[in-house]
């Protein structure tokens, strides 16, 4: 029997709950009992085989190696004999389901376990299966999309069994790690996903409603497996019998509903009570059509209008971004990330390609770091096949990648990537021959591109079509061309259309006009996703008031939303701007604006350096003074930090500007969280400090492996290391480090801080120093550097 | 949660400042709304029975380790486990926080504190009206005294807390989401006269038990 022949029946049962059956004894451990006594579960196999399960998942819900650590059982031996015991119990009557479960650990942005270590340990039981003979691989009760997608690659890339996957939703219709149906059911299908659904968490009643929105974003067959209803919160007994349980299954019949079976609290009557209500059934009808839309792990954005896509984060023509691509600086990217979503971003366009960059190790860095901050889907921008890969992997969800074109040798490379990860695709319409000149060449080769992309099995609403913004000043027909064609393939293709709008006014005055008035035109001709600045004078401005326009905005509800206020003074800022108001008094009362204002103006007639010495640290020593003394305490401080900060940001600016000038950094200091520790905060609070007095601040975050801390501080020559940690079970790292250091660079210096150290402890596993605050450990920095 | 349901004493104890006054007060005001409106608190517990051994105590056949939450639950056959958590999009709040504005992030970080404490509070309230036991020990965490913080993953799994309220615990035993508790509850039909009193679990710096917490200084 096989899973496809299966799915040629009306509807194909799957099993119900196996702790439930297994009447587990406190702190028993399921997977240890496929060795010790497999009977005890053959039976229960056996009888959900008995009462109609075709599908019988097998006894390794937990069996992942990095659950099993340090319990004495091995993953692949427990999963090994599993499958066999299922078998053999069910001898060919029903096929036998390897039965993944999630590692209990979470991933980025959520979480600290790399992408890497969970498919490892994902691949481990795969292999395991399917060498022991499993039918199929089903992956459940999972809540955080990218660990899933760990799950299902692990088993696409190294069975060839059919993948089942469901995931478990709370009361809201997300994970717990905030992840929605839609993005779930795009992600999976993407992935090739056999089959998809619900399982756990909750009973049939709350799960209906789910199951009826995930049959609108997927054409594949759909799974439930829900709960006996909801736990008692005294006895944690559930409280469905099989036949009330039962008899909400013809409604998910209705919504098209496959695959039955249960989970927590179900037993094989339930399976059988289950068989007999759906005997003279038959499926509802599925819509024909998924929603075009690409996602995020926790956002889904629907491209049922102009969507704007973008384009900050991308070093072309930027030197600031370039800087901070150079220096590894991820929370500039993080910050033009937010600024863009704020400013009304639906996707963010992610490039970090510029010379001395290896994009295959900064693109999913970038993205990582990116995801951090933002729940808005990203378009993966680079021409280097090996980093778009990279980003592919660890990307949670379903992502754009930018781009292919018409040339034999991208189409090769580029497609396979999208169709194996699942991804939406942007077609540029150049090919061997450049850019063609008219409408019609364009099209042709937009058209081309498609029918490959369909070919090798990419869904034709995943594959947008760029038809190239040309400057404007190049010739006068050159904008029409382009209209032309994004009409054409809006019209007769029906695809989604890209356009980097801002290139057309290159090379002219008065660009926003420009820009402005060809966003318009192009959208009326069916521009769909313009990449642009969307904190660009008036380009938000055209798109909002397009939407309305053009029918998009019920009621005109976003355009009022986002202009009613627009004859008010904007929430004031704090300060009130005198003229009198110095850049050290700025910085004491913590006024950013005013900060960064005066400090461009002071660049006028001062050296950086001398701004940093003179204005930035004399008032910064103010406010630290007026901290230990008690007279102000930390809002104040930091608040002050942040302003000192934005003057900081102002004369880097400058200094990117103006290479060769002479440089405000006093000496690179490194910080880090160590490894194991999460908790960034503090940390976070000491770099600002100490950027504020002038250092240059490797900052390596959180979860750190002492040798890469060592490394950094070997390969850049750094005089001092700070260290954080905050939780007893972490110092021991820290420890780590130290020796480390004193080992393979023994003049490099360290400061330690956290919540669980002492003077002390601190010098009891070797720093030089321990710091109680931030300020403190600026002090001790001035020591280090001679000042 | 509503920013009316939160102790702003405590939230100013998180931020080690008194009320500082003017913008940063209205700041505090809007960071306090921010997390409540991001806040979806979680919780679960369980009543178990705890058994006194030569050794120590054992929690639902979980042994203990340490002699404090031993002597916590002296003389109680029962006892609650409770978790509790403001989920992950809390999480993500001062994430953002921390790249755009430090000074939020500060803040909201002391605010989802008191909030911690709030649903923790609320939790309790919610048991003893359901539990026929006059007395109960303050809730007692991994960490707290010689109670080993490295028992936070045993505690999550007896709770079976990551499918249920999708609590983790990373290796290095931290819980995840960031903002999240655990903690015993002795029940019992006497005052339990051993039971141990420090530690918020929180704010080590500002604890007026600082210099002779057992719990740090390993």
């Amino acid at each position: 029997m096989d899973f496809r022949t299966l799915l040629l029946d009306e509807f194909v049962f799957l099993d119900g709950g196996m702790g439930t059956m297994l009447h587990l004894a406190p702190g028993e451990l399921p997977e240890r009992l496929n060795l010790t006594e497999p009977e005890r579960v053959a039976a229960v196999h056996k009888a959900y085989a008995d009462a109609g399960s075709r599908i019988v998942y097998s006894n390794t819900f937990g069996a992942n190696p990095l659950k099993l650590a340090g319990t004495g059982v091995d993953a692949a031996e427990s999963i090994k004999a599993a499958v066999q015991i299922a078998k053999r119990a069910v001898s060919g009557s029903a096929c036998v389901a390897l039965d993944i479960g999630p590692t209990g650990q979470l991933l980025p942005p959520a979480g600290q376990m790399t992408f890497e270590a969970a498919y490892e340990s994902f691949r481990i039981m795969c292999e395991a299966g399917a060498e022991a003979g499993a039918d199929l691989v089903v992956i459940e009760t999972m809540s955080d999309l990218l660990e899933t997608k760990a799950a299902v690659l692990a088993a696409k890339e190294h069975t060839d069994l059919p993948v089942l996957v469901t995931m478990t939703f709370t009361e809201n219709g997300r994970t717990f790690t905030g992840c929605p149906i839609s993005a779930a059911a795009m992600t999976l299908e993407g992935l090739g996903a056999a089959a998809i659904g619900i399982n756990c968490s909750l009973g049939p009643r709350e799960i209906l409603p789910m199951m009826q929105e995930m049959a609108k974003w997927t054409k594949l067959p759909l799974i439930a497996k829900p709960n006996a209803g909801l736990p008692d919160p005294v006895t944690g007994e559930y409280y469905l019998t099989p036949e009330d349980f039962a008899d909400f299954m013809p409604q998910f019949a209705d919504c098209g509903v496959q695959l039955f079976g249960g989970c927590c609290g179900t037993t094989p009557a339930f399976i059988a009570a289950v068989r007999r209500k759906l005997d003279s059934l038959r499926r509802g009808r599925r819509a024909a059509q998924r929603p075009a839309a690409v996602c995020s792990g926790t956002r889904t954005v629907l491209l049922d209008m102009p969507r704007v896509i973008g384009e900050r984060i991308n070093p072309t023509g930027k030197k600031r971004m370039k800087q901070a691509l150079l220096d590894g600086d991820m929370d500039y990217l993080r910050g033009e990330a937010i600024t863009q979503t704020e400013a009304g971003a639906d996707i963010l366009d992610v490039n970090v390609g510029t010379p001395g960059i290896d994009e295959a190790a900064v693109l999913p860095r970038a993205v990582q770091a990116i995801m951090e901050v933002t729940d808005l889907p990203l378009q993966l921008d680079s021409s280097d096949p090996a980093a778009l890969e990279a980003a592919l992997r660890i990307y949670p969800g379903k992502p754009i990648v930018n781009s292919v074109n018409g040339k034999e040798e991208s189409l090769k490379t580029v497609l396979p990537l999208v169709k194996h990860y699942g991804a939406a695709i942007v077609g540029l319409t150049l090919d061997e021959n450049g850019i063609p000149q008219s409408a019609a060449e364009r099209f042709l080769i937009g058209k081309r591109i498609l029918d490959r992309a369909v070919k090798l099995g990419i869904p034709k609403e995943d594959v947008f079509l760029d038809c190239l913004t040309l400057t404007a000043s190049t010739g006068e027909s050159g904008p029409s061309e382009t209209l032309t064609a994004v009409r054409r393939v809006h019209e007769e293709l029906g695809l989604q259309t890209v356009l980097g709008v801002s290139n057309i006014s290159f090379g002219l005055p008065n660009r926003p006009l420009i820009n402005r008035s060809f966003l318009s035109m192009a959208m009326t001709n069916g521009l769909t996703l313009p990449i642009m600045n969307p904190m660009a004078e008036g380009m938000m401005d055209t798109v909002r008031a397009y939407r309305m326009l053009a029918g998009f905005d019920k009621n005109c509800e976003s355009f009022i939303a986002a202009y009613q206020d627009a004859g008010t003074p904007a929430a004031a800022a704090p300060a009130k701007s005198n003229e009198n108001l110095t850049l050290e008094g700025a910085v004491i009362h913590g006024l950013r604006q005013d900060a960064a204002r005066l400090t461009q103006a002071a660049l006028e007639m001062h050296a950086p350096l001398a701004i940093v010495n003179d204005m930035l640290i004399p008032a910064l020593d103010v406010v630290g003074a007026d901290y230990e003394s008690g007279k102000v305490f930390l809002p104040q401080l930091i608040q002050a930090a942040t302003a000192a900060q934005s003057a900081f940001g102002v004369i880097k600016q400058h200094m990117v500007s103006q290479e060769g000038g002479d440089h405000a950094d006093k000496g690179k200091i490194i910080v880090a969280t160590v490894q194991g520790d999460v908790h960034d905060i503090g940390k976070n609070i000491v770099r600002l400090l100490l950027e504020n007095y002038g250092y240059d601040v490797i900052d390596l975050g959180k979860d750190v492996p002492p040798q890469k801390i060592v490394d950094t501080a070997i390969s850049n020559q750094v005089k001092l290391v700070g260290l954080s940690a905050l939780m007893t079970t972490t110092v021991g790292a820290m420890e780590e480090t130290i020796k480390l250091l004193h080992q393979q660079y023994p003049e490099c210096r360290t400061v330690v801080g956290g919540a669980v150290l002492t003077g002390d402890y601190a010098e009891q596993i070797g720093a030089d120093c321990y710091a109680k605050d931030a300020k403190a450990t600026v002090d001790y920095a001035k020591t280090v550097f001679g000042e | 949660m509503t920013p009316a349901d939160l102790s702003r004493d405590e939230i100013l104890m998180f931020l080690n400042t008194p009320e500082p006054g003017g913008h940063l007060s209205e700041m505090l005001d809007e960071c306090t709304a921010a997390l409540c409106k991001a806040a979806q608190p979680r919780t679960i517990y369980r009543v178990l029975p705890v058994q006194h051994t030569e050794t120590g105590v054992t929690l639902g056949g979980l042994p203990l380790q340490g002699d404090d939450i031993a002597l916590h639950l002296t003389g109680c056959k029962e006892a609650v486990l409770l978790a509790a958590t403001l989920s992950a999009p809390v999480d993500a709040l001062i994430r953002r926080a921390e790249v755009t504005d430090m000074t939020k992030a500060v803040m909201l970080d002391a605010v989802a504190g008191a909030a911690v404490e709030h649903v923790c509070n609320q939790l309790e309230t919610e048991i003893r009206a359901k539990y026929p036991y006059p007395y109960y020990t303050a809730r007692f965490s991994a960490g707290y005294g010689d109670f080993p913080i490295t028992q936070q993953g045993d505690l999550v799994k007896l709770l079976d807390a990551s499918r249920k309220i999708g609590l983790t615990v990373t290796p290095a035993q931290t819980l995840l989401p960031l903002k999240s508790v655990t903690a015993v509850m002795g029940m019992s039909h006497e005052p339990v006269k051993d039971a141990r009193r420090f530690c918020c679990g929180n704010s080590c710096a500002e604890c007026p038990y600082h210099e002779d917490c057992p719990r740090a200084r390993l």
